[in-house]
């Protein structure tokens, strides 16, 4: 499968870019920790995050979402990022970032809600994380494909997008 | 010709945090229209509230549009309609404004997209999804942001790019294989993409009234989605023949993945490099 590392350097690209690091960095750590919202009641349908310099923005209030906001600044070492919540299921990851290489990637919490969604996400994951490590050069900002249903979008790789560029 | 062309390209990007739009990034994710829709804003000088705001909207804008137009919604003013319950002068405004948009696209498709053709009465869906898009960037675009994109469920509208000069760029999925790009393209504002590998053969042809395609996936660019989605639907039912017809509508380029894995495309297709 030689094209799937060149997908997911998109992936980590696209992290790199809201996680806003710069090559001077060289040499240190900067670990992405998760924290934000943790109910475990949640709809767990929608999901908004802003990182970046902004001051914290206001709530979006729409019928179906959660919102969560979280602040790192550009430049700096350290990125807070949120849970990201979905309907089956809930994933952190921890991406710790080299210079501006991304060194690993792992999830910290996975939530599954029932044993299908555990199904998906054992298979999901594992191609994530070693993918996302193995290649950076390419990066894409979104994936077309024929419309998926909300479902399968668990296991979507806008859905591997979403996940890392909201840390 | 065998498989020669399924490999994405590979590029040395500038680096990301040195290149992008300084400011904020705004990240959402909506369930709406039975799929999921992702939103990237880079916010830019834009107020941070305002594109909150904006961003709330146009979610608005795609429940209004899933209330108005789903077929699967027994009592929404389309299955009324297509039941006789309502007449076009009863429903909504852009019930009228989307059918007349389908005939612009049926005409341009050569027929290949055909609203009228589907079983069960008149059926946009292949046009609604991609139009209700344009709207909801149409906030994010009024709310002065420096770019966006909001990826419909695989189809995709979009204005500005990750930075200066700097293309959204965007993986076309290889229909074979769930975690492999087929190839990559820099987006004109608009990228569709229609095909029956995730939900089974339900694109229906319109000569025929039955499902069937002619290729494994399609693709289509151009400045807007309402009609680079309709023009998917219809080019993947047309198949590699279909790409003469997308030659001919201006600023609109096609792309046919086979179902042995060969790529056609017409000759403007914007594969990134």
């Amino acid at each position: 499968m030689r094209r799937t590392p060149i997908v997911l350097a998109g992936t980590a690209a696209g992290l790199a870019a809201v996680l806003g690091f710069h090559t001077e960095s060289l040499g240190t750590n900067v670990v992405a920790t998760p924290s934000g919202s943790s109910s475990g009641a949640s709809t767990g349908k929608s999901t908004t995050t802003t990182t970046g310099s902004s001051s914290s923005p206001g709530r979006v209030s729409s019928s179906a979402s959660t919102t969560t906001t979280t602040t790192g600044t550009t430049g700096t070492r350290t990125a807070l990022g949120a849970d990201v919540q979905y309907r089956y299921g809930d994933l952190e990851l921890q991406v710790t970032v080299t210079g501006s290489r991304i060194t690993n990637v792992e999830p910290v919490v996975d939530t599954a809600y029932d044993p299908r969604s555990s199904q998906i996400n054992s298979y999901a994951e594992p191609l994530l994380v070693s993918e996302t490590i193995e290649a950076q050069s390419a990066a894409i900002n979104g994936v077309s494909g024929a419309t998926f249903t909300s479902q399968a979008y668990v296991q979507s790789l806008q859905a591997a997008l979403d996940k890392l560029g909201i840390k | 010709m065998g498989t020669p062309a399924l490999k994405a390209p590979r590029r040395r990007d500038p680096d990301p945090g040195v290149f992008a739009w300084a400011g904020p990034v705004l990240r959402h994710v909506q369930a709406v229209m039975g799929t999921m829709v992702s939103f990237e804003i880079r916010i830019g000088d834009a107020e941070a509230k305002a594109a909150h705001v904006a961003l709330a909207r146009a979610c608005s804008r795609l429940e209004r549009a899933d209330a108005v137009f789903s077929t699967w919604k027994p009592n929404s003013p389309m299955s009324l309609l297509r039941r006789g319950e309502m007449t076009l002068g009863e429903a909504p405004a852009e019930m009228a404004e989307v059918l007349e948009l389908c005939k612009v696209a049926r005409e341009l498709s050569g027929g290949c997209f055909d609203p009228w053709a589907m079983p069960g009465g008149i059926d946009p869906t292949g046009l609604v999804k991609g139009w209700a898009a344009d709207r909801a960037l149409g906030e994010l675009r009024a709310a002065g942001v420096r770019a966006a994109t909001v990826n419909a469920g695989g189809d995709l509208a979009s204005f500005g790019g990750p930075g200066p000069g700097w293309p959204w760029r965007i993986g076309v999925r290889d229909p074979r294989a769930e975690s492999a790009l087929a190839c990559v393209v820099e987006s004109p504002g608009a990228v569709a993409t229609s095909g029956c590998y995730e939900r089974g053969p339900h694109v229906i042809d319109p000569a025929t009234g039955c499902p069937g395609t002619r290729c494994a996936s399609a693709t289509v660019t151009g400045p807007e989605l309402w009609l680079a989605d309709a023009l998917a639907t219809g080019l993947v039912v047309a198949g590699e023949a279909g790409l003469a017809l997308i030659e001919a509508v201006e600023a609109y380029e096609g792309c046919v993945i086979s179902d042995a894995g060969s790529i056609a495309m017409t000759g403007s297709f914007p594969v990134a490099t």
